[in-house]
């Protein structure tokens, strides 16, 4: 299966070496090919209408979303098929939950319904003080079971990473177990990469980019509200 | 059809049973037509530029007229035998024969000896499902390649018995598709005062002005590219050319026959076998006198006026000096079986030298080669693993099936989307910074379905792509010869200049996909613009694909070894339309 993966192998694996070397094991790449590549180009270009962000934005999202699922562990199992035959599958555990983190976080919550129709999903409210920039969590509620739950944490900008420092905190605090943590995450920053992985190391790390500029319009433009 | 005339019995009550038969079986030959035309109105844009002058169409419609004819044909069959076993004992009148180029009468067709053979079960009903078996069978090689088709031109004078002859060719021949072209079918649309003449037995239908030589140059060069054609269907009783027209696709054998098919250069240069059907001239004025007076109504008088003012200086003026161009001359017509089994061997050797060779023996011929690099394998991931292993379990209930396929659809065409070319641009952001980027390199990308399966398909292409263009092309299997054919097909407009995302759920020999790149193919789409995108895929499958078509990119989420006895992927999903519509024998559902 190897032999098939044509497109831009090297060029992937280098970079994520280099992605390794610089934020450690847990923070992966979405693997950028010209289409993902596309879709961040045109959230990012200043021009998009707001129909067409939303329309691309939610694209983005759901090739991270299942990305992140990849995320989860899984054991192998053997199922047989309507020809007879067996196939050597695989299957997920049960016991996950997504949280998002308002505002912005919430956009990603459809991408993940698409993908798994019932799974329950958390919400924290993180305000930022407007003087001192300082996360504070305003509100939280998650399922009852939430320690004993993997957690996909959702937020789809980080420029400093404050918020979801202040959010994973937040899952700690319910105990919630760091390695049980993936956090899915559209655009990053380097700082904000670094600062997760330096506070978090167990925790995974799913994004599709890292730039030193964030696009920061990514809630406003989504929900309309600039 | 001359074949099966001759098993009739004499007439007695029991063979009333085997008229209806009869008719019922040109019936659904007719519906099979008229499912053809159905694609005339997308290939209508094709650019022989059929004129299709708007004349008033016949009270009753042509099918109806049609099987009337072929009715009425049948019932006069029996005086017809007695009578003519008299006048002379070898002479056989075929149906065809009886319809005159005067009547209105169809004798372009589409053959299939496959379809023929069981024509009768066109339709097979069982108490869950209707299958229909009667569609396009392969029209290229094992390498999706066109092949040049066998043309046969047949000539003989009015009533020589070339239709009878055509079709002895065709039975004996015993190759998929044959298609029979009459020069009928070329007549000039005639003017006031032609009609008029007409109407008088004096309009010369036998002279080569009658003919419009250019179009039916313009029609066979196109058949014999194998392209498909529209082939106008005239009107005998308006004179002129009906508003639509009947498709027709190249074939391995193009039967075109005619009273002067030798007549044009151009055209007696496109036959790649020329027959000259030699009747005796009594026996030709027999048989219209017979079929003029006793079918048509019309009177001794003007029948003889029009033969010997007409028909027959016609015939020695034109038709006759052709003989000179033939490489066979069949005397007696389609009784000469001497005559028509050397024709068969003839073109039999012919074919067998221009490669034409069944696709299912290739298929078996790469186990064990790499794969080829026109497949891109979607990365194995955990979560494509898991998504196999719910649609693939026997288990799986059907909303779940459905939920986790389109999960997975959705993923093949992500991943289908990224290798369609991309440019390099750089935009502004709102931040103020530049970023460099990329933007699809066109925006002309449309979605065909083959149907059933790869209809599921079509909700994620639109997901993705906003407002796309979506076409549909409904191939089935032939259960009799396990042959793919095409039933349906609609496709966008300038198709030839988009990029093609070609969906079916599951590939197994390849044998539909490829008829459907065929296709597209046929409508001018590059090579290199068409995807062919599916959930699972046979390694068989794969390689006669690219094989077949190098440059089509074929895109999979995963790729199984073994295809069984029933053309079933293994381990596979099964009937992947089955499952997601709901519609398996009942046997497998409980």
């Amino acid at each position: 299966m190897g032999s098939t993966e044509v497109t831009s192998v090297p060029k992937k694996s280098s970079e994520n070496n280099d992605i390794a070397d610089a934020y450690g094991p847990n923070l992966k790449i979405l693997p950028c090919n010209n289409q993902v590549k596309e879709l961040q180009t045109i959230l990012r270009d200043k021009n998009t209408t707001r129909s067409d962000f939303k329309f691309y934005a939610d694209r983005l999202i759901r090739l991270v979303i299942e990305e992140s699922l990849n995320q989860l562990p899984f054991s192998k199992c053997v199922v047989t098929t309507p020809t007879g035959a067996k196939y050597n599958g695989l299957k997920y555990q049960k016991g996950n939950c997504g949280v998002s983190i308002v505002r912005s976080g919430e956009a990603m919550e459809q991408g993940l319904r698409d993908c798994c129709r019932s799974i329950r999903i958390g919400k924290i409210l993180v305000e930022s003080d407007a003087d001192t920039h300082e996360a504070k969590v305003v509100y939280a509620k998650f399922p009852d079971d939430i320690s004993e739950r993997k957690v996909l944490l959702m937020y789809p900008i980080m420029s400093t990473g404050n918020t979801v420092i202040k959010a994973i905190a937040v899952l700690k605090e319910h105990n919630v177990l760091e390695e049980n943590i993936i956090l899915s995450n559209l655009f990053c920053t380097p700082i904000a990469a670094k600062s997760l992985v330096t506070a978090f190391p167990q925790m995974k790390i799913l994004t599709s980019e890292i730039h030193s500029i964030a696009p920061n319009h990514f809630g406003q433009k989504y929900f309309g509200t600039d | 059809m001359a074949a099966k005339m001759q098993h009739f019995d004499p007439p007695s009550s029991a063979s009333s049973e085997s008229d209806d038969a009869e008719v019922c079986l040109d019936e659904k030959e007719i519906f099979l037509a008229d499912e053809l035309c159905e694609d005339a109105e997308h290939y209508r844009r094709s650019d022989i530029g059929t004129p299709t002058p708007q004349s008033p169409r016949p009270p009753s419609t042509e099918s109806v007229i049609w099987s009337t004819c072929v009715w009425q044909a049948g019932c006069t069959w029996f005086t017809e035998v007695e009578s003519l076993c008299h006048l002379k004992k070898t002479v056989r009148i075929s149906k065809s024969s009886q319809r005159s180029p005067r009547s209105r009468r169809q004798r372009t067709t589409s053959l299939s000896q496959s379809s023929k053979k069981t024509s009768a079960e066109s339709i097979l009903r069982s108490k869950t499902r209707t299958i229909y078996t009667a569609g396009r069978p392969p029209w290229y090689n094992s390498a999706g390649q066109q092949v040049e088709p066998f043309v046969i031109g047949i000539c003989g004078g009015s009533a020589s018995g070339k239709t009878t002859v055509a079709t002895k060719i065709i039975e004996s021949l015993d190759v998929p598709w044959v298609t029979l072209l009459s020069m009928d079918s070329f007549y000039k649309v005639l003017n006031e005062k032609q009609h008029e003449m007409a109407a008088h037995n004096e309009y010369n239908f036998d002279h080569p002005d009658a003919f419009d030589f250019e179009l039916l140059k313009t029609t066979l060069q196109r058949l014999k590219e194998g392209r498909m054609v529209e082939v106008p269907i005239y009107n005998f009783v308006t004179h002129r050319r009906e508003s639509r027209t009947k498709t027709m696709y190249g074939a391995n054998v193009i039967i075109f026959e005619g009273i002067l098919t030798f007549y044009n250069v151009d055209v007696l240069k496109m036959c790649d076998m020329k027959v000259f059907v030699d009747t005796d001239a009594d026996v030709r004025l027999a048989r219209r006198l017979r079929r003029d007076i006793s079918q048509r109504g019309r009177d001794l008088e003007g029948v003889l006026k029009q033969y010997s003012t007409m028909v027959q200086p016609a015939f020695y003026y034109y038709i006759a000096p052709l003989m000179v161009h033939a490489d066979i001359i069949v005397p007696r017509g389609g009784d000469n079986e001497v005559a028509i089994e050397l024709i068969v061997q003839h073109v039999h050797t012919q074919l067998q030298l221009r490669g034409f060779k069944l696709r299912e023996k290739l298929a078996h011929s790469y186990i064990g080669q790499p794969l080829p690099s026109s497949l891109y394998l979607l990365p194995d991931t955990p979560q494509i693993k898991g998504l196999h292993t719910f649609i693939r379990n026997k288990e799986t209930y059907r909303d779940e099936f459905i939920f986790y396929s389109k999960r997975l659809i959705r993923l093949v065409i992500e991943y289908a989307l990224s290798l369609l070319p991309f440019e390099e641009v750089t935009v502004e952001t709102p931040q103020g910074v530049l970023y460099p980027g990329k933007r699809a390199a066109t925006d002309k990308i449309c979605g065909v379905s083959i149907l059933r399966a790869g209809e599921t398909m079509e909700q994620a292409v639109r997901d993705v792509c906003k407002d796309i263009r979506i076409g549909k092309i409904l191939i089935q299997t032939n259960q009799q010869t396990g042959e793919p054919e095409l039933y349906y097909l609609r496709l966008p407009k300038d198709i030839k200049d988009y990029k093609v995302i070609l969906m079916d759920a599951t590939v197994a020999t390849g044998a539909a996909a490829i008829m459907a790149i065929r296709v597209l193919l046929d409508h001018d789409v590059a090579e290199e613009n068409v995807l062919l995108v599916s959930l699972l895929m046979a390694e068989s499958g794969v390689h006669s694909i690219a094989y077949a078509f190098p440059r089509v990119k074929i895109v999979t989420s995963a790729l199984d070894p073994v295809i069984n006895e029933k053309f079933y992927v293994l381990p596979g999903i099964g009937n992947f339309g089955d499952r997601y519509f709901g519609t398996e024998p009942s046997s497998i559902e409980d």
